[in-house]
C-alpha cells in the first residue's frame, strides 16, 4: 500500500531522487556536534508559538476594553485555555532562550566566516524581529505587567534625540500607551512580523542548505585549504547521512526542550507571570516594582547605569550594528576559536558582561 | 575596522559635550515612574508634617501613613474637602473644606462614604444616646479617626467597652458574630492564596466583599438577635464561596498533574529517541 | 535487531499518547460551549413595577434591578457596584443608585456621578412590549 502511494508520486516529481539528494544522501560533517541542531530546535519552537498563537486568537479580543477579561477567560472558562496560554508565554521565552543559544554556537563554532557572511546577517535580523515578536505580543494581555513594560519600552527610543521621539510616537501611536498602541502591536504581531520571519526563515534555511553545512572547527578543515574565488556547494561524502541519523539527534533536542517547556508549566506557572499580570492595566497607577521582560534586562540596566541618555543608547545601537556586521569585522582565516585567544576572551567576556547586567537589572 | 573610530567619534562627541548630562538623565529618565515609588503632590501633607505646626497635629499625616484609608488612596481632602493641589486655597470653603466635625456630629462626616454604616449607627442604641445626649460613643471612639485599620471582630473588645457600660451584652453579640467572621478569615486567607499561584479572583472577591460589607453593617445595630437570624444567610453564601475556591484549588492541581505528565512523555521520549539513536541500524 | 523493533515500539506508543494529550484538549478548547453559558430571559409584567418604582430581581446569577423610571421608560441594570462589589439600592427621592459601602452614586442609566467606581453598571438588554418586559 506505501508503496503504492510511493510509486505515484515517484512517477509525477520523482520522489526517489528528492528524498536520496535531501534526506538519505545529503550528509553532515563527521565531527558534527549537539549545538549543530539548535536552528531547527527554534524552528520547532517558532511551530509551537504559531500553532497556540493561533487557538488563542480563536478567544482573544484586541480591543482594550476587552482585552483582559478575554485573556482571563481563556485561562479560566475555556477548557484547557490554561494549557494553550501556558504553551505561548513559556514558549516565547524558551523561543528566545534556543535562538541565543543558537547564536553563540554559530559565534562560537565560526559559522558566520567566508563563504556564510550573509546566513549571519538573515539570522541576526531573524533575532532582531524575535525580540519585536516579544515586545509586541507584551502588550497584548492589557495587564498592568504589560502596560508599565511596554509604556518603559517604548518610552527608551526618545533617549535618542529628535528620531527617538517620532519613533516613539509612531510606536505608541498616541501621547501614553493606549488602545491604539494595543491595535498596532496586534496588527505587528499576528500579520506583520510572521510574514517577515516567514520570509527570513525560508531564505536562511535556503542560505545553509545551498552553500552546505559548515564543520566545526575543531580538528582537520578542509574547507580552509582552497581559498573561495567561486561557488561551490560545501559537501560532506564521509559524514553522517542527515536522515536519519541527523534526524534523530534533531529529534532527542526537541524533545529536550519539550520537556523544560512543561517543566516551567508544572511546577513554575507563576514564573513568567506574576501578581501585575493578573490585574488589569491602570495607566493612572504605576506597580512598585516593574520592569522589562527578563530577555530585556541587559539593555534595560546598562541604559541605568551610563549617565548620558543618548551616549546610552548610541552604545546599545552601535553593539547591535557591530552584532550584525560581526562577519566583516572578523575576516580572519583561523575558523577554530581554541587558536584565537584574544577573540576567546572577547566572547567569554562579552557572555558574562551580558548574564552579569541580566541578573543585575532583575535585582536592582 | 578602519570605520569603526570615525564613527564612534561622531556618536560620543556629541553627548559628551553636554555637561550637564548626568542631571538630565537623573532628570528624564530616572525620575519616570517607573524608576521609584510614587509621591502624589498633596499640599496638606506638605504643611501639617513641617515644623509650623504643633506636635500633635505633626503627628497626624504620620499616623494616616499607616493606616487603611491611605493603602486605599484615600487622603485627607476625600474626608476634609479642600484643594489638596492648591496652597492657598487648601482650606478654603469654597473648595469643600469642612474642617473638624465637633463630637457630635462625626457620624455624618464618616457617613458622607459610608453610607450603610451611617443608616444602621443612627437607628441602635449607641446613635440614639449620641444624638440625645451627646454622650455616647462616635466612630472615632471605636475606630481612630487618622490611623484606622482594617475592620475586625477584636475591635469590639472587654478594655474598650466597659468605659461605659458591663460586658456581658458585648460579649452576647460578639458570640453571635464570632463563626461568621471566622469563615469570612479563612475565606480571605484562601482567595490570597489563590492569587500567588496566578488565578484571576476579581469576581469571587467582589461577591466576597459585598457579604462581607454586608455582615459588618450588622456589627453597628447591636441588635442580637437581628445577627442570629441573619448568620444563617451569611453562612450558607460564605459556604457557597468557599466550594468555589475549593473548585479553583482543584482544577489548580489537575493542572498541575496534567503538565506533569505531558512533561514525562517528552522526557520519556527523549530517552528513547537517545537510546534509539545509540544501537545504529547495521 | 530485538531492541531496535522495542525501541520503535515504545517510541511509537509514547508519541502516539503524546499526540493524543494534545488533540484531546484541542477538540474540548475548540468546542462550542454548552447550553449552560447560554443566558436565561425573564419575563415580567408592566403592571408589577409602577412608575417611579424598581424591582429588585436575580438575573444570570447576579443581583439586578428593573426601574422604572417617569421620563425615559424601562432600564434593567446590574446592582454589583463597579468599586468593590457591594450592592446598590435605588433611591426614589434623588433619583440614583447609591451603593452602601463607600456612598457611590449612579444615576438610571448605569454611569458614575461621583464616588469610587471606575466604570458604569452594566446594563441588561430590555425589550417593552405592550404588557410585559422582556429581560436579558
Amino acid at each position: 500500500m506505501w508503496g503504492k502511494i510511493k510509486n505515484w508520486l515517484e512517477i509525477r516529481i520523482g520522489l526517489d531522487g528528492l528524498m536520496k539528494t535531501h534526506l538519505t544522501e545529503y550528509r553532515v560533517p563527521k565531527n558534527i556536534n549537539i549545538l549543530y541542531t539548535l536552528g531547527f530546535v527554534a524552528l520547532v519552537f517558532f511551530s509551537i508559538q504559531v500553532i497556540t498563537g493561533f487557538f488563542l486568537l480563536v478567544y482573544y479580543i484586541p480591543y482594550s476594553e476587552m482585552a483582559f477579561k478575554s485573556v482571563q477567560d481563556i485561562m479560566g472558562t475555556v477548557p484547557y485555555g490554561w494549557l494553550f496560554r501556558q504553551m505561548h508565554v513559556v514558549g516565547s521565552s524558551l523561543m528566545v532562550v534556543v535562538v541565543l543559544f543558537h547564536a553563540i554556537a554559530v559565534f562560537f563554532m565560526g559559522g558566520y566566516k567566508k563563504p556564510r557572511e550573509l546566513t549571519w546577517i538573515v539570522g541576526t535580523f531573524m533575532l532582531l524581529i524575535t525580540i519585536t515578536f516579544c515586545l509586541s505580543g507584551y502588550l497584548l494581555p492589557w495587564s498592568q505587567l504589560s502596560y508599565w513594560a511596554t509604556t518603559i519600552a517604548t518610552t527608551l527610543p526618545t533617549a535618542f534625540p529628535y528620531a527617538g521621539e517620532i519613533v516613539a510616537k509612531l510606536m505608541k501611536g498616541s501621547e501614553q500607551v493606549s488602545g491604539i498602541t494595543l491595535n498596532r502591536f496586534f496588527a505587528l504581531h499576528v500579520m506583520l512580523l510572521p510574514l517577515i520571519i516567514s520570509v527570513l526563515v525560508g531564505l536562511h534555511i535556503f542560505l545553509v542548505r545551498r552553500i552546505g553545512i559548515s564543520s566545526p572547527p575543531f580538528g582537520k578543515s578542509p574547507e580552509a585549504e582552497k581559498p573561495w574565488t567561486e561557488y561551490r556547494h560545501v559537501s560532506h561524502p564521509d559524514g553522517y547521512s542527515f536522515f536519519p541519523d541527523f534526524v534523530l539527534k534533531e529529534t532527542i533536542m526537541v524533545m529536550v526542550f519539550c520537556a523544560v517547556m512543561f517543566f516551567f508549566i508544572t511546577f513554575l506557572p507563576t514564573l513568567l507571570l506574576p501578581e501585575e499580570a493578573n490585574i488589569p492595566a491602570d495607566p493612572f497607577k504605576t506597580p512598585a516594582h516593574i520592569k522589562p521582560e527578563w530577555y530585556f534586562l541587559a539593555p534595560y540596566q546598562m541604559l541605568k547605569i551610563i549617565p548620558n541618555k543618548f551616549l546610552g543608547i548610541s552604545l546599545q545601537m552601535i553593539i547591535v550594528l557591530l552584532f550584525i556586521l560581526w562577519p566583516f569585522l572578523d575576516t580572519a582565516e583561523e575558523n577554530n576559536l581554541l587558536k584565537r585567544p584574544r577573540l576567546r576572551w572577547l566572547f567569554f567576556v562579552s557572555l558574562i558582561l551580558w548574564m552579569v547586567f541580566t541578573i543585575w537589572g532583575k535585582y536592582s | 575596522m578602519r570605520y569603526i573610530l570615525p564613527l564612534l567619534l561622531i556618536l560620543i562627541l556629541p553627548p559628551a559635550s553636554q555637561a550637564d548630562w548626568k542631571e538630565q538623565f537623573e532628570k528624564e529618565f530616572l525620575a519616570r515612574p517607573w524608576a521609584g515609588p510614587q509621591v502624589p503632590q498633596d499640599v496638606c501633607i506638605e504643611c501639617h508634617s513641617s515644623d509650623m505646626m504643633k506636635p500633635e497635629a505633626r503627628d497626624i499625616p504620620r499616623k494616616w501613613e499607616t493606616s487603611w484609608h491611605y493603602q486605599n488612596g484615600i487622603s485627607c481632602h476625600n474626608c476634609h474637602g479642600g484643594d489638596p493641589k492648591d496652597a492657598e486655597n487648601a482650606m478654603s470653603p469654597q473648595r469643600g473644606f469642612v474642617g473638624t466635625p465637633k463630637y457630635a456630629q462625626v457620624p455624618e462626616f464618616c457617613g458622607k462614604c459610608h453610607v450603610g454604616i451611617l443608616k444602621n449607627f443612627l437607628e441602635s442604641g449607641h446613635g440614639k444616646a449620641l444624638k440625645s445626649s451627646g454622650k455616647g460613643p462616635n466612630c472615632v471612639t471605636c475606630h481612630s479617626a487618622h490611623d484606622n485599620r482594617k475592620a475586625s471582630i477584636n475591635i469590639i473588645n472587654e478594655q474598650l467597652c466597659t468605659k461605659c457600660h458591663p460586658y456581658e451584652r458585648v460579649k452576647v453579640m460578639k458570640q453571635a458574630l464570632f463563626v461568621t467572621e471566622n469563615k469570612m478569615n479563612e475565606i480571605d486567607k484562601s482567595l490570597k492564596e489563590l492569587k500567588t499561584e496566578g488565578v484571576f479572583t476579581e469576581e469571587e472577591e467582589k461577591n466576597f466583599f459585598s457579604t462581607q460589607a454586608q455582615f459588618r453593617t450588622l456589627f453597628h445595630t447591636e441588635d442580637v438577635s437581628l445577627v442570629r437570624r441573619q448568620t444563617d444567610e451569611f453562612v450558607n453564601k460564605l459556604d457557597q464561596v468557599k466550594v468555589k475556591i475549593q473548585k479553583t484549588f482543584e482544577e489548580l492541581r489537575f493542572r498541575r498533574d496534567f503538565s506533569a505528565f505531558l512533561m514525562m512523555l517528552f522526557v520519556g521520549m527523549a530517552i528513547g529517541f537517545w537510546v534509539l539513536s545509540k544501537n545504529p541500524k547495521e | 535487531m530485538k531492541r531496535r523493533r522495542f525501541l520503535n515500539l515504545l517510541l511509537t506508543i509514547l508519541g502516539l499518547t503524546a499526540v493524543g494529550s494534545f488533540v484531546y484538549p484541542l477538540v474540548r478548547f475548540l468546542a462550542p460551549a454548552g447550553g449552560k453559558a447560554e443566558a436565561k430571559q425573564i419575563t415580567l409584567k408592566k403592571s408589577e413595577i409602577p412608575v417611579g418604582t424598581a424591582k429588585e430581581i436575580p438575573l444570570n446569577n447576579t443581583p439586578a434591578i428593573i426601574i422604572n423610571r417617569p421620563d425615559k421608560g424601562f432600564v434593567a441594570l446590574s446592582r454589583v457596584c463597579t468599586h468593590l462589589g457591594c450592592l446598590v439600592e435605588y433611591d426614589k427621592i434623588r433619583n440614583r443608585l447609591i451603593c452602601p459601602c463607600h456612598g457611590a452614586l449612579f444615576d438610571l442609566e448605569g454611569n458614575v456621578v461621583s464616588g469610587p467606581p471606575p466604570k458604569p453598571l452594566p446594563k441588561f438588554p430590555i425589550k417593552v412590549e405592550s404588557e410585559s418586559i422582556l429581560i436579558g
